[in-house]
C-alpha cells in the first residue's frame, strides 16, 4: 500500500540548501528526492543536506539515489544525511555507505561542522 | 500461377487454403473461359467494327473457334464418318478471310456447298422433301457433307439473331449486298432452289427487303469494291464468334422457321458479295462464310425472311470446322462423331459458348483477381512462416541471453544442493538481478548473486560484463573478497555510472567452510538444522560499499564454519524489501521462512513464500540456496577480515569493528597502532579477527593484491 511521502526544500544561504523527507523512501519516491537533489546542485548550492529525520525507512533505490548525486558533486561541494533512524542507519551500514557519507544525528550538528566532517568521511 | 497455388494447400491455413481453392476454381473456369475467347478476340476485336463487337453473339467462341488457325484439316476429319469421302484439303479460314473473291476455286466449292448447305438445313427443319435434295446424285458426298455443316452454319444465327441489335443503316445496307449476291448465288444454284420452292420464295422475299436496304443505306455494293469491302474484311473474324452461337442455339432450341429465315438471309448476304465479287459467281468460302456469319448481327432486322437456298451459301469451308462442332452436337442430324472432343469438353464448351463477352472480360477480370489473390496469399503464407521461424529463433535467443544471466544449475554440485530462483518485480524496476553457481576446479563451489542499479534492459549489458567476470575472478583461485576489491578497481569505468551490489562466496566441502564478501549487498543468511541460534548474526560494520561507487570495495569478508545439516541463503535486497502490510518482507522473516520449509526450502519455494506474504515487490527478487547435509552442529563464524588503508585506519571504521567482534577498548589503541604500522610499510593492511572459543583473536596480514596497489598507483600518476 502506499505510504504517504513527502518532501521539501528550504535554503538556508547561498551555499547551503536543506532537503527534508517525511514517510518511507522507497522505490516510488526516490526518483523525487533524486531530481530536488539535483536542482539544487544546478541552483549552485555547495553544501547540501539531506534531512531524513523523519523518515522511517529506506530502501536501497534511496540509496543509489543518494550515491548518484554524491558523485555529481562538484569539486568543494558537500552533502551530508541528518537521521537517527536505526533502519536507516543500517542500510548505511548494510551497505558500506556510512562510511561514504557524513552522517549526522542532528540537522544542527550537520550545518556545524560540516566542511570537517565531509573532508573527515569521505575519501 | 494457380499451379503453384494448389500445390501447397496442405501449407496454408484453412481459411487460406478454402480461399485458395475458390481461387483455383475460378481460375479453372476462367481459364475454360479465356482460351476461346482468347483465340477469337484477335481477330474479332481487330476487325469487327465497334458497334457489333458488343454484341453478345460473336462473343460466343466455341473450341472450334480455335479453328481459324487449324480449318480444313479439321473439318476434313470431322466429315471423315459423315461422308465416305472426306472433304478435300481446303484454305485456311484465315486465307479464304483474306482471299475474298480471289480465291476463285474455293469460291466455287463454296457456292455449291452453300446451296446442298440451305437443302440440307431444310431437311433438319420441316420439310421431307430435303433429304431427297441431300442425296442428290449430282451432289458429290463432300459437298453434300459440306451441305450439312452448312445448315447447321445457316441455322446458327437464329438464336444471336434475336438478341443481336445494330444499326438499321448499317444492316440494311449489308443485307443489299447480300440480296444482290444471293441473287447471283441462286442464279448459279437452281438446284438448291428448285428443291426447296418455299426456301427460295422466302430468299426473293429476302432479296427483295435486301434490295429496299440497299437504296436505303444508299451505299451499294458493286461487285468489284466487295473485297475491299470493310464489312468484308471486319466479318471474317466475326465468323469466328457467330459459329459457337451456333452451336448452342441448336442443342438449345429446335431451329424454328423465322429465325431459320433471318439466317438464310444472312448467308445469302455472305455470299452475294462474293458472287459480285467473282466470275465464277461465288465468293471464296472464307469470305462469303464470315460475311455470312457477321451479317445476321447487322441485317437480322431489316431482313425479316431468308430464303433455303439462301442458307446454303452461309457455308464455307472455314466454317466447316466449325459447323462439324454443331453437327457433333445433332449427332443424330450427321450421322457422325467428332474425334477427340468427349461430352464433357462439349458440354463446358457449350456452357462457355453462351457467356457474352462482358461476362468473359469480368470472368478474366476476376481470374486475374483470383490470380492476384492467391498470389498474395501464397507469399503472405510464406511471410508468415517466415516470421514465425524468425520469433522462434528470437525466443530461442532470449532464452540463451536470459539463461547467460540467470543460468539454472544442476541440483547438486558434489555434496551441496542447489537451487536458484528469479521473479521479476511487478512494477518498473525489472531487470538487473542476477545469480550464478558452478563448482571450481579445486572441488569448491562458488555462488555470486548480485543486483546492478538502473534496471531494465539498459542494465543487461552491465549485468553480463559483472557476472562472468566476477565468476572469471574466481576460477582464477581469487578469494572472494579479493574477487569483488579487482572487480571494484576494474570495473568502475566499464559500467558507465551504474553500480551494482554483489555477494561472492565460495564453499569448501572438504573444510566445511564458507567464505563470503560483499559489497553493497546483504549478506547470506545461514542457518543450521540442530538446536541453538537459528542463523549467525554476521557483522555488518564496515561493510564494503557497491562497486561503481568510486570508492574502494572488497575490503570485507567473512568465514563461516558449516560444520552440520545447514541451508546458506543469498538473495537480493529485492526479497527483503517487500512489503507485508506497511512493513518490510525483512530478514527475519526471511529466517522464519527458512526454518518453516524446513527439508523442503529451495531457493523458489522461498519466493513464493515471499510472494505468497508480500503485499508489493517494487524490486526483482533473485534467490539462491545451499543445502549441506551432516549432523546437528550449528554454523558459526570464524573470522572477520577488514582491509585497511593508511587513511581508514585513522578514521572510525577499524575501531567500529574491533569493538563489534568483541576486541576490549585496552587493546584497541594497541591494535589501531600496529595496523597503522603495517599500512605504513605496504600501503594497506588485513585485520582478521578471530572469534572463535571465547576472546576474539586478531592478527594482521599483509593484503595478496599489491597488482592492484600498483595500478592503483600507476593510474594515479597518468592522471
Amino acid at each position: 500500500m502506499p505510504v504517504a511521502f513527502g518532501i521539501a526544500q528550504r535554503q538556508l544561504d547561498q551555499r547551503t540548501s536543506v532537503i527534508s523527507c517525511e514517510g518511507e523512501l522507497d522505490l516510488s519516491s526516490a526518483p523525487q528526492l533524486k531530481w530536488m537533489l539535483l536542482d539544487s546542485i544546478e541552483a549552485g548550492h555547495t553544501q547540501v543536506v539531506v534531512d531524513l529525520s523523519l523518515c522511517t525507512f529506506m530502501d536501497s533505490t534511496a540509496l543509489g539515489v543518494l550515491i548518484v548525486v554524491k558523485r555529481s558533486l562538484a569539486a568543494g561541494a558537500q552533502m551530508a544525511i541528518v537521521t537517527e533512524h536505526a533502519s536507516v542507519l543500517k542500510i548505511f551500514e548494510l551497505s558500506g555507505m556510512d562510511g561514504m557519507f557524513a552522517i549526522f544525528p542532528t540537522l544542527a550538528d550537520a550545518l556545524a561542522r560540516p566542511a570537517q566532517n565531509d573532508v573527515a568521511e569521505a575519501s | 500461377m494457380p499451379r503453384d497455388t494448389s500445390e501447397r494447400p496442405s501449407a496454408l491455413r484453412p481459411a487460406r487454403r478454402l480461399a485458395t481453392t475458390a481461387c483455383v476454381a475460378v481460375s479453372c473456369f476462367g481459364l475454360l473461359a479465356l482460351i476461346p475467347a482468347a483465340s477469337a478476340r484477335p481477330n474479332h476485336v481487330s476487325r469487327t467494327s465497334p458497334a457489333p463487337a458488343v454484341e453478345p453473339a460473336p462473343a460466343a467462341a466455341p473450341p472450334a473457334e480455335l479453328a481459324p488457325a487449324s480449318p480444313s484439316p479439321a473439318s476434313g476429319q470431322s466429315a471423315g464418318p459423315a461422308a465416305p469421302s472426306q472433304t478435300p484439303p481446303r484454305p485456311t479460314p484465315k486465307h479464304a478471310q483474306r482471299g475474298g473473291a480471289n480465291q476463285t476455286p474455293a469460291v466455287g466449292g463454296s457456292s455449291r456447298t452453300g446451296a446442298s448447305g440451305g437443302a440440307s438445313q431444310t431437311a433438319a427443319g420441316e420439310d421431307p422433301s430435303q433429304t431427297t435434295t441431300s442425296g442428290d446424285p449430282a451432289q458429290p458426298p463432300a459437298h453434300r457433307d459440306r451441305s450439312q455443316r452448312a445448315h447447321a452454319r445457316a441455322s446458327a444465327p437464329t438464336k444471336p439473331a434475336a438478341s443481336v441489335e445494330s444499326s438499321p443503316a448499317s444492316a440494311e445496307q449489308q443485307s443489299a449486298v447480300l440480296q444482290e449476291s444471293t441473287a447471283q448465288a441462286d442464279a448459279g444454284r437452281q438446284r438448291g432452289r428448285g428443291h426447296h420452292k418455299e426456301t427460295a420464295g422466302e430468299g426473293k422475299h429476302s432479296r427483295e427487303s435486301g434490295k429496299r436496304g440497299k437504296e436505303k443505306s444508299k451505299q451499294p455494293a458493286p461487285p468489284s469494291a466487295a473485297p475491299e469491302e470493310p464489312t468484308l474484311e471486319t466479318a471474317v473474324p466475326a465468323v469466328a464468334a457467330a459459329a459457337p452461337v451456333t452451336i448452342a442455339s441448336i442443342e438449345a432450341t429446335p431451329p424454328a422457321q423465322a429465325p431459320v429465315q433471318d439466317a438464310a438471309q444472312v448467308s445469302v448476304a455472305g455470299v452475294s458479295a462474293q458472287a459480285l465479287d467473282s466470275p465464277a459467281r461465288a465468293a471464296g468460302h472464307g469470305a462469303s462464310h464470315a460475311r455470312a456469319a457477321r451479317v445476321p448481327r447487322r441485317t437480322h432486322r431489316a431482313l425479316p425472311a431468308a430464303s433455303e437456298p439462301a442458307l446454303a451459301f452461309a457455308t464455307s469451308a472455314a466454317h466447316r470446322s466449325r459447323a462439324s462442332a454443331s453437327k457433333d452436337a445433332r449427332g443424330a442430324h450427321d450421322g457422325g462423331s467428332r474425334g477427340g472432343s468427349s461430352p464433357l469438353v462439349r458440354t463446358i464448351t457449350t456452357i462457355v459458348d453462351v457467356v457474352p463477352t462482358p461476362v468473359r472480360l469480368l470472368i478474366a477480370g476476376l481470374l486475374a483477381l483470383a490470380l492476384a489473390l492467391a498470389a498474395r496469399s501464397y507469399l503472405a503464407a510464406l511471410r508468415a512462416r517466415s516470421l514465425e521461424r524468425q520469433r522462434a529463433q528470437l525466443l530461442e535467443d532470449v532464452g540463451l541471453l536470459q539463461a547467460a544471466l540467470l543460468p539454472s544449475p544442476p541440483a547438486r554440485l558434489g555434496p551441496v544442493g542447489t537451487s536458484v530462483a528469479y521473479r521479476p518485480a511487478e512494477g518498473p524496476g525489472a531487470g538487473g538481478d542476477f545469480y550464478d553457481v558452478f563448482a571450481l576446479e579445486d572441488g569448491q563451489l562458488a555462488v555470486i548473486v548480485g543486483d546492478v542499479s538502473g534496471h531494465g534492459r539498459h542494465a543487461l549489458p552491465h549485468t553480463a560484463l559483472l557476472r562472468f567476470t566476477l565468476r572469471a575472478y574466481l576460477e582464477a583461485g581469487l578469494s572472494p573478497r579479493d574477487a569483488v576489491q579487482t572487480a571494484g578497481a576494474v570495473l568502475e569505468r566499464q559500467l558507465g555510472g551504474l553500480f551494482a551490489t554483489v555477494v561472492l562466496a565460495t564453499y569448501n566441502p572438504r573444510e566445511r567452510i564458507l567464505v563470503y564478501s560483499c559489497a553493497g549487498h546483504p549478506p547470506p543468511v545461514v542457518i543450521g538444522a540442530g538446536p541453538g541460534p537459528a542463523a549467525i548474526a554476521p557483522l555488518t560494520v564496515c561493510a564494503s560499499p557497491p562497486i561503481g561507487v568510486g570508492v574502494r570495495t572488497g575490503t570485507r569478508q567473512t568465514v563461516v564454519s558449516v560444520p552440520g545439516r545447514s541451508q546458506i541463503c543469498f538473495y537480493t535486497d529485492g526479497v527483503t524489501e517487500s512489503r507485508v502490510g506497511t512493513e518490510l518482507f525483512g530478514v527475519e522473516r526471511l529466517v522464519d521462512t527458512l526454518i518453516e520449509l524446513g527439508a523442503d526450502a529451495s531457493a523458489p519455494a522461498i519466493l513464493d513464500s515471499v510472494v505468497r506474504h508480500a503485499d508489493a515487490r517494487p524490486d526483482d527478487m533473485a534467490a539462491c540456496l545451499l543445502r549441506i547435509e551432516g549432523g546437528d552442529d550449528a554454523p558459526s563464524v570464524l573470522s572477520e577480515e577488514l582491509e585497511l588503508d593508511g587513511e581508514e585506519i585513522a578514521s572510525e571504521r577499524a575501531e567500529r569493528l574491533l569493538l563489534a567482534c568483541g576486541v576490549e577498548r585496552s587493546e584497541l589503541a594497541e591494535v589501531i597502532r600496529s595496523a597503522r604500522a603495517a599500512a605504513g610499510r605496504n600501503g594497506t593492511v588485513v585485520l582478521e579477527l578471530h572469534r572463535t572459543d571465547g576472546a576474539p583473536h586478531v592478527t594482521l596480514r599483509r593484503d595478496r593484491l599489491a597488482y592492484l596497489h600498483a595500478r592503483r598507483a600507476s593510474v594515479e600518476a597518468a592522471v
